[in-house]
Parts: structure tokens; sequence; C-alpha cells
């Protein structure tokens, strides 16, 4: 197994040669962004070493409708930084969203046809309205979700042969996990061995930042006085934690604590998405509660996990999911520790098992039967 | 520089020291208000809990250059090496090449943690290493050890303590609920407290959880300066980075505990002997 150990080449100079080595071996290049910092700093790079060479690049942002308007005037930026080098791979298809602040609606249907009017925004004129490809090659992952954000991303990847998608994924220090996912399998191009690569059919997905931290990035933000989105700023005003000043969509397992300050960042949006989808209002009213969505406390009318989790099991709103909970719960140990995890799942409608379930013996048991015995 | 077990007239020493050699034009001393440093020049003292606020955080981003001192003084608060704090120091650090760190014992529980202060001295180049001897090599590191010592006094208790001794553990694992389970031997250990004050002797000083007994000169570990010592520890804290504090503020070395004949009292003083023995195979390790 690989370990971590810091050479003589700078994140900045190690990132140049990899987006070099990059050009030198594939004729064509594609960037994922998001309007985040990663994603920025990387397509940043890319555009100037393809401006450099005479190239185009595709800039491929897969829309997810429910985003801060920040977000999408970053990508906007972008691709207008320098136009002549760009490929705009700008997505706006119909594709199903985990909707975790409401049981109700567990599902966002994004730019879903026949309901323009209420979008959040309208599309691009120029983006890509309808899949790229038959519905006959199409794959989808989980069929009780449906067509999602990665078969998104897989079907289209699948267009292209011979490709290189560039992914601003920072792996180093912050997650051992995302860490070790990375490096385990590397790709061989050009008969280099990369570590910050991986194989994906016909293709490789290569992480030129996969060892940059934080303020690596933001120190070549503010060195190449590159425009970020503005929820950053709005963010660090308000004491956000590093590792929760993040851009992504509003609404999914992960990141919907951010629909709290939506009303104070983007007012507009927050008004937008309340019309758009059910659950908003209670998630911007509870999502940093203990007691309910974060599930770490429990409520006051229960005086177990075990219980809270078979009421929530028992009373579940919908019916065609409640299976897939308690077939996964059949498999999991019975115990404090791992129903706490399980209420979270389901208070989040969690159907899709993205919310990771520590299933192991309750550790607070162990401690009691030490202590009954020794002392 | 780490320094480990340096009293404060030390510390003060080594830092002017530096600061003359360097010509170091401001000092940063990081560190809990009660192991405030009595330094002379141009210094300013950040209490530990602020170094995380921005008020702080973005200004000594900004202040901190080469010609600054950091000193980070007894600082092993927590044993998680990426605690908020350490990795706000970090950062610090990364701007100077000046820094001191000074600590009292080299553990809060295991030798491992002996690494938070490499981090600091090493600008955290081996921030995902455990304590190897070969990475010690890069640090400069002035040891003077502290030779614990902890002497159990015997306490005998009657035949009534430990039958109630026996049922209040029985009620204590039964009720336990949803409370932490730590709570139970915490609970237990006050209950050998009646006998151990049969062995309380006037104008002693002694060192307790908390002066229930209304017993003069009785301190508790949450104090920040411990006179009148040496104390005789009529309990046992639980948690070791109390009682380390109390060992670094009072600069004692033989420590005496009454150690009643009840199975929590017993728990607990071998609990801290083992202590004692990996602070002994941290100097250990540290020495190679």
């Amino acid at each position: 197994m690989p370990t971590q150990r810091y050479g003589n080449k700078s994140v900045l100079e190690a990132a140049r040669e990899r987006v070099a080595f990059v050009f030198d071996h594939f004729a064509e290049v594609i960037v994922s962004i998001s309007g985040g910092k990663d994603s920025t700093v990387l397509a940043h790079f890319a555009l100037v070493e393809a401006k450099r060479r005479g190239r185009r690049i595709g800039l491929h942002f897969l829309d997810e409708e429910a985003v801060y308007q920040s977000s999408v005037e970053q990508v906007e930026y972008l691709m207008e930084l320098f136009p002549e080098c760009v490929n705009r791979l700008w997505l706006q298809i119909e594709m199903r969203l985990t909707n975790a602040t409401s049981v109700a609606e567990g599902q966002l249907v994004c730019w879903e046809p026949g309901r323009h009017k209420d979008w959040m925004r309208p599309k691009k004129p120029f983006s890509v309205h309808h899949r790229m490809w038959s519905l006959e090659s199409q794959t989808v992952r989980n069929k009780n979700k449906g067509f999602g954000f990665y078969d998104a991303i897989e079907n289209f990847e699948r267009c292209y042969s011979n490709t290189a998608f560039l992914v601003g994924l920072r792996a180093a220090g912050e997650s051992p996990n995302r860490w070790r996912a990375v490096v385990q399998n590397p790709v061989t191009i050009g008969g280099e061995s990369v570590y910050w690569g991986t194989k994906k059919g016909e293709n490789v997905a290569l992480y030129p930042l996969y060892d940059w931290n934080f303020h690596d990035v933001w120190r070549y933000i503010y060195d190449e006085g590159i425009r970020y989105s503005k929820i950053y700023d709005f963010q660090f005003k308000k004491g956000y934690a590093i590792s929760q000043m993040r851009v992504s969509s509003l609404i999914h397992e992960r990141a919907f604590k951010s629909v709290c300050d939506l009303p104070e960042f983007e007012p507009k949006t927050y008004d937008r998405l309340l019309k758009r989808i059910k659950g908003i209002a209670l998630a911007q009213e509870t999502g940093r509660n203990a007691k309910l969505f974060a599930a770490r406390k429990l409520p006051k009318n229960f005086t177990s996990w075990i219980a809270y989790r078979d009421f929530l099991l028992a009373t579940h709103h919908d019916q065609d999911r409640k299976h897939i909970f308690v077939a996964r719960f059949a498999r999991h140990l019975n115990n404090e520790h791992v129903a706490r995890q399980q209420v979270r799942q389901l208070v989040l409608n969690d159907y899709e098992n993205n919310v990771h379930v520590d299933n192991r013996p309750d550790p607070r048991d162990e401690l009691i039967r030490y202590y009954e015995e020794v002392l | 520089m780490i320094g480990l077990g340096l009293d404060d007239a030390d510390k003060a020493e080594l830092v002017a020291r530096y600061c003359a050699e360097h010509a170091i034009k401001k000092v940063f001393v990081l560190s809990p208000a009660k192991f405030r440093l009595a330094l002379e020049g141009p210094v300013e003292h950040i209490e530990w809990a602020e170094v995380i606020k921005y008020k702080f955080y973005y200004r000594l981003l900004q202040e901190i250059d080469g010609s600054v001192l950091v000193v980070v003084n007894e600082c092993l608060r927590t044993q998680n090496r990426n605690d908020l704090t350490y990795n706000c120091i970090r950062h610090f650090l990364y701007q100077t090449s000046h820094q001191m760190v000074f600590q009292h014992l080299p553990l809060i529980d295991q030798p491992d943690d002996f690494m938070i202060l490499v981090d600091f001295e090493t600008k955290s180049r081996w921030k995902r290493e455990k304590l190897r001897p070969d990475i010690l090599s890069e640090c400069r590191i002035d040891v003077r050890p502290v030779p614990l010592d902890l002497h159990a006094l015997p306490v005998a208790t009657d035949e009534k303590t430990r039958l109630a001794y026996a049922a209040k553990k029985r009620e204590l694992i039964d009720s336990l609920g949803r409370k932490d389970p730590h709570t139970i031997p915490r609970n237990l250990y006050l209950m050998s407290g009646k006998a151990k004050l049969r062995h309380v002797t006037p104008g002693q000083s002694y060192i307790g959880r908390n002066n229930r007994f209304a017993i003069e000169q009785m301190k508790t570990f949450k104090e920040d300066a411990y006179e009148h010592g040496p104390h005789v520890v009529f309990e046992l804290c639980h948690s070791f980075i109390d009682f380390a504090d109390f060992l670094a503020l009072s600069r004692q070395t033989r420590v005496d505990v009454l150690v009643a004949d009840l199975k929590v009292d017993r728990w607990y003083f071998d609990r801290y002997a083992a202590w004692k023995g990996r602070i002994a195979d941290a100097y250990a390790a540290i020495r190679q």
C-alpha cells in the first residue's frame, strides 16, 4: 500500500506537470466543474494549458437545478474565461435526485419535462437539453431510485473514448479513505504508472489536485486573481468550519444543511426552492436540530434508539420505499449504536444507503461489561 | 526545540536567550491561562481557547513571519492530533522557523501523544506517523524526566461500606440507561470517601475531586495553583489531563494516594500505575 511522503516539489509545480502530462497523452480532455473552489482551480489550470497549446477542452457541468445561483454564475464565468478554448458541456437533462428534506416528496426530478414553469431557472440556450446517448444503451445503477446523478455521469462518460476526465478531487490529509480510493488502483498512461487517476471504461478519470489541501486551493485563487463563488464569503463570515465550507446540491443527504442559511445567503434562490419542492421550510428551520435531522439526541418521548427507529419504520410515509429500509436493517445488528444511525437514514429518507451505517456491536455495551467485571 | 519537564524559570531563560541569538522581534505565547509564562520583551500571550477564534487566528497569520518566535506551552490538551487548535497552530508554525514547544510530561495517555509536539517542531512533516525514534532525530529535544513516584496509603473500609458498594454498583449498572458508562467508576469511587476521612491529618494538604467533606487544605484538580504542597491524593481524577496539570503546576513528583480496599480504588490506582509505566516508555523512546 503506498504511503504519503513529502517530496521536493510544491503541489503547484506538481499539478502543472500533471496537467501538461495529460495534454501530452490525450487528444480529448474534459474537466468536470461544479462551481466550487476545487473545480474552479482545476478548470483554470486546464484552460491556461489549453490556451498555451492552442487546444480546446470540454468543461462539463452536470446541472442539478437545485444549486446556488452563485454556482451557476461561477460556471458561466469559467466557460467565458477563454471561450476560444472551451467546448461547453453544460448538461441540463432530466434526472432524479434524492430530496433528504421531505419524506412526502423524496425525489426532485430536475428539469422535469412539462414542468418548466416550476424549474428553478430556465435552461440555457446553449446547454445540452437531451440525453446524448440512446435509451437502449443507458444504464441505471439503482432501479429503486431511477436515473440519477451518477448514472448521468457514467452514461455521459461512455459517449467518449480515450478521453481524460479531470476531476478536482482532493485527497490529501483531509480524507484518508478518499486518498486510499484514489491511489490504490493506479492507471498506466504512456508506460507510466499514474497514482492520481483511475481507469473508467475506455477513459480515465484523473485528479491532478489530489495532494492539494484547502489552503493550497485558496492560495492559488488569490495568486491568480480568479473569481470564486460568493457562497464561500458568506460561509466565512458566518463562521463555518473549513470542512463545512462547500457548495454543492442543496437537498441531498450530505448537503441539506445548506438550506439552513440559504435565506441569508441567497434569498431569491431560497424563495424559488420553496416553491419547487417540499420539505424546504422544515429543513431550513430544523436542519441543525440534534433531535431531528442530525439524530444526535433522542426525542424525549422515546427511551431508546431502537424504539425510535421502530416507530419511524412503522409510521413510514413512503410505502414504496419502506421495504428497502426493512430489508437493509434486517442485515444489521440490533443495538443502540446501529439503531441511532438507522434513525438518521430514516429521517433523511436515505433509501439509497448513502449515509454510512457503522454496523458493529455497541461499544458502550462492551464498556459496561468491562466495568461490571473489574469494579 | 521541544522542552520536557522544564520549570518556568528555565523556559523564560531559554526564550530570552533564543530571542537574543536570532534577533526575534516578537514572541507569541500560546498557552492555557493557568500556565501563563512570565516573559520579558515584546511578548503577546494568546490563551489556548482563543487560538481558534477568527480575531486571533487571522491576525496571527498576518503577523507571524520569519522574525517571530512562537512558544507553544503545555499544549497537550487533547489526544486528537487533528484537533482544530492544533491545526491552527500548525499554520502559524508554517510561517516561521522559530518555535519552542514546552510540556511537563511527554504524553496525555499514550506515548504516541508525543508526536503532537513533534508535529509542531517539524512543521507536521511526520503528521501521519506514530512515535518512532528515527523521526525524533530531526528534533532538538531537551528532556528533564519527571521521576513520578506513586505510593498507595491503604485505607480499610468496614463491612457496611463494602455491602453498600456492591449494592451501589448493581444500581448504577441497572439504572444506567442512556448515561455515560464512565459514570460507573466515577460514582463508585466516591463510596470510600468516608473511610478515607479517618486518615486525614490536620495541616496536611490534600487533593480530590471536590471538597464535599469541607476538609481544610483540600484542593480540587481544577485549580490554577497548588501552594502548601506536597498534596496527598484523597481520590484520583478520571481524566489523565487533569492529573498531569496538577503535576505540572505543583511540580510534585512523589504522590501519595489514599487507596481503600474497594475494587474501584485499586482499579484507579492500577490505572495510574500503568500510566506511569507508559510515561517511562515514552521517555525511553525519546531518549533512543
